[in-house]
């Protein structure tokens, strides 16, 4: 077990950006004529690793590069540079609605989401009315996701999420939307998963969560890793930095 | 390209679950549904029909089957390439945040698309049946030529996939690019042999100078050469009306012209590569789109 789960070298990652809004032919001749491509840095160099079974906490403020740091992990950029290595299989939910097609019925969501998350057809099947009690939407299974409220979604993300048997968990910023009773029963989720030896990389705002959860607290700051290391001390130096301003 | 094509072979289960919401959105669950889809194409041939046969009396012979054999493949063309210009813009928030082989967005648009022409094709045989039994039992209603058919189908599907595969890449990017399709499909119909035959061509420019060569350059046009040969595969060959040299005769189909039909051929096959290449370059921007 003393492997690396998520080994994250140099990684940089860069966009470029565009003031123009809206992409069409027109504005592509235009852009050709100017030749004016601005990049936007959003991470520069970030190097970590976590190992299997470990849980850490992400912290930064907003634009810090967490969300393009967990989309790097989760397969939807290419770092611009730099090595990503994940050991093990990984679910990730970013943000709400975690990749919900907002017309289609929660059913439909779970069946496509599950196949996403590698599970085959009859798996998904065999596991719906177990990922249907965890969210507890029976009422509204049927109905498209676009009609639920964002707890609802988040609520069935995380059940979809954690009914994959992934061995790595990629949360940002999603626990905070559910009610209390959603809440507690996450927390308890991610302990039993803990406890089997899951990983988990998660954003939060919410510092008790941070201590309630996590062994180890990454701050990043400008898409750079300003302090890695124990919960407590990353969160005071976090907090003392934003106290000062 | 091997290692994406791999990729997308681990996803196929994925792939068939879109495919399947795909028909079963136009077939709205049931079996009906999917006879309601056909009368679009139904109309425009009866339409077409009145138009060729009752107002302008032209004779050709079996003249709804010449129609319905070129309309159904071009629809699938049509419809595929609407289909997928929209599939990967609109299914961004999801791209945005979930991992999966971005082609099987277009890819299910194509093939939920082809199952339907497939559909579509044994309707038109229970229709070539019909016009069998009613004109009593006269000519039969196909020949040995039909067993060509599969022949026909898989140039053109890929055909259809390459630049599926193209466009849906291509609108995410630039947003123009779906209107710039619609009227090229709209104009398309009408360089096409769907309402008129290339045999009408042929004899319209038989003496006119460089006609040979402009008629080549028509069969150039992939979709008009798909549209000869299905109409080769599928109707036994009857007597057609042209004007030949203003003078209006009924005439046998014109031989079929295999080097040209190599031609598209093989142009499908390139164009489905280049296809499948540039959109394996470009999907990893897509997420990216400013
Ligand atoms: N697709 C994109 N194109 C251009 N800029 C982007 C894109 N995605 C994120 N950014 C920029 O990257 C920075 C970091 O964003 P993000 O990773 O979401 O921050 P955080 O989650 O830490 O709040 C922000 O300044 C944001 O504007
Ligand atoms: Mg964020």
């Amino acid at each position: 077990m003393s492997k690396v789960a998520i080994s994250v070298r140099e990684i940089k990652k860069s966009f470029a950006l565009s003031h123009s809004g809206a992409a069409s032919l027109k504005t592509a001749l235009l852009w050709w004529k100017k030749k004016r491509i601005e990049k936007l840095e959003v991470l520069r160099g970030v190097s970590f690793d976590v190992s299997h079974g470990e849980c850490v906490a992400l912290v930064g403020r907003n634009g810090a590069g967490k969300s393009t740091l967990l989309s790097l992990l989760s397969n939807i950029y290419k770092p611009t540079s730099g090595s990503i290595e994940i050991d093990g299989k990984i679910a990730p939910l970013l943000e709400l609605g975690a990749g919900f097609h907002p017309d289609l019925t929660g059913l439909e969501n779970i069946l496509f989401n599950g196949m996403i998350l590698g599970l085959t057809r009859k798996e998904v099947m065999e596991r719906t009315p177990a990922i249907v009690d965890f969210a507890e939407l029976h009422n509204h299974i049927d109905s498209p996701v676009r009609t639920y409220s964002s707890g609802m979604q988040a609520r069935l993300g995380f059940a979809i999420a954690v009914h994959v048997d992934a061995d790595i968990l990629i949360v940002d910023e999603v626990l905070a939307v559910g009610d209390y009773a959603f809440e507690k029963k996450c927390y308890d989720y991610i302990a039993d998963f803990r406890a089997k030896g899951g990983t988990i990389l998660f954003v939060s705002h919410n510092p008790d969560s941070v201590r309630k959860v996590a062994d180890r607290c990454i701050w990043l700051a400008a898409g750079e890793v300003k302090m890695d290391g124990l919960v407590e001390d990353v969160l005071t130096a976090y907090q003392a930095a934003g106290d000062e301003r | 390209m091997r290692e994406n094509f791999k990729e997308l072979w681990r996803f196929r289960e994925l792939l068939f679950a879109m495919v399947e919401r795909e028909l079963r959105i136009r077939y709205k669950n049931s079996s009906l549904g999917f006879l309601w889809s056909l009368l679009n194409p139904l109309v425009t041939v009866a339409v077409m029909w009145f138009v060729f046969r009752f107002l302008l009396g032209n004779q050709t012979d079996n003249y709804s089957a010449y129609i319905l054999a070129a309309y159904l493949p071009f629809m699938f063309f049509n419809m595929s390439l609407m289909d997928s210009a929209q599939s990967v813009i609109a299914s961004l928030p999801v791209v945005k945040k979930v991992y999966f082989p971005r082609e099987i967005l277009p890819l299910s648009a194509v093939i939920a698309n082809f199952i339907h022409l497939c559909l579509a094709l044994v309707v038109f045989f229970v229709f070539l049946f019909a016009v069998w039994a009613t004109t009593g039992f006269q000519v039969a209603p196909f020949t040995w030529k039909i067993a060509y058919l599969p022949l026909l189908l898989i140039p053109y599907l890929a055909l259809v996939t390459g630049l599926a595969l193209l466009i849906s890449a291509y609108n995410v990017f630039y947003e123009d690019v779906k209107y710039i399709l619609s009227v090229a499909l709209y104009l398309l119909f009408f360089v096409t042999p769907i309402m008129y035959f290339s045999e009408t061509v042929y004899y319209a420019l038989k003496n006119r100078p460089n006609g040979q060569l402009i008629y080549t350059l028509y069969h150039l046009n992939p979709v008009s050469m798909m549209s000869t040969a299905f109409r080769k595969a599928l109707v036994p060959p009857g007597k057609i009306e042209v004007i030949d040299n203003g003078v209006s005769t009924m005439i046998g189909p014109r031989p079929f012209d295999y080097g040209l039909f190599a031609v598209t051929v093989v142009a499908s096959f390139a164009l489905l590569f280049y296809g499948y290449h540039t959109f394996n370059r470009m999907k990893w921007r897509f997420v990216e789109r400013p």
